[in-house]
């Protein structure tokens, strides 16, 4: 059985706003949502890079304490916006508790914050009379938090997947859910990924020399994918879940069909751990088109995984050149908000179906001079109007995972 | 520690912590307040702060009998009271 599976709903929180219109602006307007780095009291003074894709608005979360007692901040990113979608939707309790519906989602370590907590207490507290971890500080932390979180503040009893692969945590969660209701497995899925603001990953890649260091000063004008200047990723947070139905349901329903998810493609590079490789990655893209029954010249846009890494944005567009020539445009959204890790990828599909829906293609920001190395692709440089079709999501994690999503604009999916 | 002390910091805890509305000491902690076995083991954590001591396993087991606030307060009258001897 192989059925058809469309987006019906989709909210992101973005260091360049939380809801569509502020994102939408933000696109528009090439406003950067990278800020100086919170100081955290504990690694900020240790850190080189001073650069964070920052969430800096109020959010009027609305849970109760029933439901917080096992959230960290993570989990409220991930409830929030998994309610926006499920309330949208007017989905029934019956089916949202019918075992049908399913939850992909998840970060890339579960909440750092409260394992912070949890490390305070081993390492300065030890002769206390009394433990200071709190019962629930495990399920606040772990790595399904975000997912197991939602289940619970919605009732839901479907099938869950907490696929925590860093970089590609949200582009498998989209994946695997689009592969779950092809496949009959489950009727419509959450997915998506959250990470919250934390010191602890912008100190591993500050470690791996990987990090932006060189606009401190100036955050906005980093991070610079495929720029000359570029000189590292910066990290980010946020959240985005989407929601995955079976196509002739979600028509029955008279749900907006946003998109329809036409290809997939996960595997590993079966080497280096950090290293981007072209071979694993040309393979994911072209896996993608044949799993979505198309050509490359079918493809209109490329949303890169682009961290703006000296080796990184090199092999990605090598990989593009190799598969798809440069005829699409190639835009590298993570110059808006920094890498946003776990939910980068849901995140940056919800920035393309805006895109889609509004007609229009956003630059890459802070892309002044192309690297030549990356100059054999069609990067958009200025804001485009485009009546996009078929869209490309491209994400790389270390682990050596790849993934691409291929989606197809609602408007083009009809019978 | 007198009853009356024990009784203003649960019921402080109970309403600050677990956003207790208007709890009376003999309101059935779960039915009425939807106390569950996470808050039983949060609850527990609390208790040890007001001792200040940890409890033993087999003081934390006898906690499971606890139906009500009064409840609680009997416990932990119990447990105090077993420790001074």
């Amino acid at each position: 059985m192989k059925r058809r599976v469309v987006i019906t709903e989709c909210s992101a929180i973005t260091p360049i706003g939380y809801n569509k219109d502020d994102i939408i602006q933000s696109l528009k307007q090439g406003r950067s949502g990278v800020k100086p780095l919170r100081d955290d009291g504990l690694l900020t003074e240790f850190i080189h890079s001073h650069v964070f894709g920052t969430v800096d608005y109020p959010i009027d979360y609305q849970f109760k304490r029933l439901y917080t007692k096992t959230m960290g901040p993570v989990a409220y990113y991930a409830c929030q916006v998994a309610k926006d979608i499920l309330e949208r939707a007017g989905l029934s309790q019956d089916f949202i508790s019918s075992g049908r519906l399913g939850v992909a989602f998840s970060s890339t370590h579960g909440s750092p914050t409260v394992q912070r907590e949890i490390y305070k207490t081993f390492f300065s507290n030890l002769k206390s009379e009394f433990s200071s971890i709190g019962a629930v500080d495990y399920l606040k932390s772990m790595v399904h938090t975000t997912a197991v979180n939602i289940t619970r503040m919605f009732g839901i009893t479907g099938r869950v997947v907490a696929s925590s692969t860093a970089c590609t945590t949200s582009s498998q969660s989209i994946g695997f859910g689009y592969e779950m209701v092809k496949y009959g497995m489950q009727d419509a899925m959450i997915c998506g990924g959250a990470d919250e603001y934390d010191t602890t990953t912008v100190a591993v890649f500050d470690n791996l020399l990987a990090c932006s260091v060189a606009f401190n000063d100036t955050p906005e004008c980093t991070p610079r994918p495929f720029d000359t200047k570029r000189d590292g990723l910066v990290v980010g947070e946020g959240a985005g879940a989407v929601l995955l139905e079976e196509y002739e349901s979600a028509k029955k329903r008279g749900a907006p069909i946003l998109a329809e998810v036409i290809g997939f493609a996960c595997n590993n590079n079966g080497g280096d751990l950090i290293l981007p490789n072209l071979e694993g990655i040309t393979a994911t893209l072209k896996i993608a088109l044949d799993d979505a029954g198309i050509t490359p010249g079918d493809v209109d846009f490329i949303s890169a995984h682009a961290t703006a890494t000296k080796m990184g944005d090199v092999i990605e567009a090598q990989a593009i050149a190799d598969v798809y020539g440069n005829a699409p445009l190639v835009t590298g959204l993570k110059s808006y908000m920094g890498h946003t890790m776990g939910s980068c990828g849901a995140i940056e599909t919800i920035l393309t179906l805006y895109m889609m829906e509004k007609g229009f293609i956003a630059p890459t920001l802070n892309l002044d001079t192309v690297d030549e190395r990356c100059a054999m692709i069609n990067h958009t440089r200025k804001l485009t109007s485009i009546d996009t079709k078929i869209a490309a999501i491209q994400n790389f994690a270390f682990g050596g995972v790849n993934t691409c999503l291929l989606i197809k604009n609602g408007n083009s999916s009809a019978d | 520690m007198q009853r009356n002390e024990i009784q203003s910091k649960i019921l402080t805890i109970l309403e600050d912590l677990f956003e207790f509305e208007k709890p009376g000491l003999n309101d059935n902690l779960r039915d009425d307040h939807g106390f569950d076995s996470i808050d039983a083991i949060e609850l527990l954590g609390e208790i040890e702060k007001i001792l200040g001591f940890s409890l033993t396993r087999a003081e934390k087991e006898k906690a499971m009998t606890i139906r009500t606030i009064n409840d609680i307060l009997d416990y932990i009258e119990a447990i105090e009271s077993e420790r001074n001897k």
